[in-house]
């Protein structure tokens, strides 16, 4: 890819995270670049989730550089142009007072001036995210009264709705049901092919996009990088670190 | 009673006490749900101890008490704030480690000071007797402008208390607007502690958010309700705290208490 040249959306330098001394990620570097699709798959525990929260400065590296559109994390200021559904978004308080369209809403504030009435444009944003997550249904229920698989879906039309430049998703499909998935992996590639969004997705269920994503990365305390996923049982590494779940991979071969 | 409850407006201090009494209304519903809502609602309860040593100054010293209230409690507010975010000790043991400080604080400072008297209890438990012309000017200036800062912000206070690291992570200024609700929440509850009294004005802030969301409505129409129920809850409970001279903080808070048990039942059905 002759990507390069670019400034990379991140760029990870030896970065190391460690809890009360036990290392859960080494010396991992890497680039992701714009308008490209990533799938991060790896064992539980492996420190998934760790890696986006470090990238995102919800947790502190013990050591190593991020960069994020070139700048350093602590001078990044652009938030804005990124969207993210955490692992276990759906946890919500049953009483929480608020309708799918108040959440979805959210995704529009921090784009927000102090008394900005909501625009067209946000209305425009926050309809099509509905569409998009097939949820438009649903607008007017509480958000504690749905089952957690909408609950899932709305998340991800709240991510959606501050149109972002690139999205990060931590296992956002946990609970959704077969069809609503297949949509939801038809939606991240046109995001990604036609409206050129940066996409980093953890999953456990690589074999169905593999086709679709530009690079594999496997996270297991290290990390390992495949360019080329749908070869990536060949991978000899990868198979290595991942070999408990390499069945995933198989499916996926089986299936054509 | 129903008959002439008229009135009762027909004394100043009853028209001082009640306009105080409706813009604390106000105030107190409005911050309630954003503190309900991020789980937090005991800090009412420390911030009304902190001003109270801020009272005790006020008396002691000679400075006006409500003045004096402010000042503390958000200096209180900052603190409390400065050690969650600092130490990892949990939120709730430092919320009751500076209730029992400030109560202690204020109750030397008073007994030093030799001031336990009816003025004293009447900010314990609130009194409609002892509203100032001072005192609606200050709850008006002060509250208006806790009020602008919370609406200003209200969308940003909810998507935090709905997940504050996703909103941290769209860029929102967490830091800044924790400081900011615990300093607008110090605000206004120093200023109640006129009429609601600094014992009971914990109960002002919360129920009326716990009775409404019992509704299950949006998030709009629950601070509407909360509101709602605020506001009934203080101007009966003066009207109640007039006919049978009680302390207004208790009844106001028993009306919204009643509120609370009306809202279960109607809801549960
Ligand atoms: N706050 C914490 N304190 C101690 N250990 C932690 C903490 N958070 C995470 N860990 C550890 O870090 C490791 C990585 O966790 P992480 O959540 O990143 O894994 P993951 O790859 O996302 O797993 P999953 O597939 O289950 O989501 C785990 O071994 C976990 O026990
Ligand atoms: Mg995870």
């Amino acid at each position: 890819m002759p990507t390069n040249f670019k400034v990379p959306i991140f760029d990870v330098k030896n970065l190391s995270y460690e809890i009360n001394g036990v290392n859960i990620l080494s010396n991992i570097s890497l680039e992701i670049f714009n308008a490209q699709y990533i799938a991060i798959i790896g064992p539980n525990g492996g420190g998934k989730t760790t890696l986006v929260r470090m990238l995102l400065g919800l947790d502190k590296a013990s050591s190593g550089e991020i960069r994020i559109f070139g700048k350093k994390l602590k001078d990044f200021k652009d938030w804005y142009k990124i969207g993210y559904v955490p692992q276990r978004a759906s946890h919500v308080d049953a009483n929480f007072p608020g309708t799918v369209l108040d959440i979805v809403s959210m995704g529009r504030t921090s784009q927000k001036g102090f008394f900005a009435k909501t625009t067209e444009e946000d209305k425009e944003a926050v309809d099509s995210a509905m569409q998009k997550m097939d949820i438009v249904d649903l607008k007017n229920k509480m958000i504690g009264t749905l089952s957690g698989g909408q609950r899932q879906r709305v998340v991800c039309a709240r991510a959606l709705a501050s149109k972002p430049e690139v999205l990060i998703l931590d296992e956002p499909n946990t609970g959704v049901d077969a069809i609503s998935q297949n949509r939801f992996y038809s939606l991240l590639k046109e995001l990604n092919k036609v409206q050129k969004i940066t996409i980093v997705f953890i999953t456990h269920d690589v074999g169905v996009i593999a086709d679709d994503i530009a690079r594999l990365f496997t996270v297991n305390q290290k990390l390992t990088t495949c360019n080329n996923p749908k070869q990536a049982l060949s991978c000899k590494e990868m198979s290595e670190l991942y070999g408990i779940d390499a069945h995933l991979l198989h499916n996926h071969k089986h299936g054509h | 009673m129903g008959i002439n409850v008229l009135e009762i407006f027909e004394y100043e201090f009853m028209q001082r006490a009640f306009l105080a009494g409706m813009i604390i209304a106000v105030l107190a519903s409005v911050s309630g749900t954003f503190i309900v809502l991020r789980r937090y609602s005991m800090i009412s309860e420390t911030l009304a101890h902190s001003a109270l040593v801020g009272v005790a100054v006020g008396i002691v010293a000679g400075y006006n008490p409500l003045w004096m209230a402010v000042i503390v409690a958000i200096i209180s507010a900052w603190i409390i704030e400065y050690l969650r975010g600092h130490f990892s000790l949990y939120s709730d043991a430092i919320l009751a480690i500076m209730l029992s400080g400030s109560l202690a604080i204020a109750v030397i400072i008073v007994s030093l000071g030799g001031a336990f008297n009816n003025s004293l209890f009447s900010y314990l438990f609130g009194s409609i007797l002892s509203v100032s012309k001072e005192d609606v000017i200050t709850i008006f200036v002060f509250g208006s402008l806790a009020l602008g800062v919370l609406l200003l912000y209200a969308k940003e206070l909810y998507f935090i208390a709905y997940d504050e690291e996703v909103a941290q992570v769209s860029g929102i200024k967490i830091k800044f607007l924790n400081f900011l609700l615990v300093t607008v929440v110090a605000i206004i509850i120093a200023l109640s502690i006129r009429v609601v009294g600094s014992l009971l004005i914990g109960a002002l802030m919360v129920i009326p958010t716990i009775s409404a969301l019992q509704f299950k409505l949006g998030f709009f129409k629950t601070s509407i309700l909360s509101l709602v129920f605020a506001i009934i809850s203080v101007a009966c409970g003066m009207i109640f705290s007039y006919y049978f001279s009680l302390p207004s903080g208790a009844t106001i808070v028993l009306s919204v208490l009643s509120i609370f048990i009306l809202s279960l039942a109607v809801s549960k059905k």
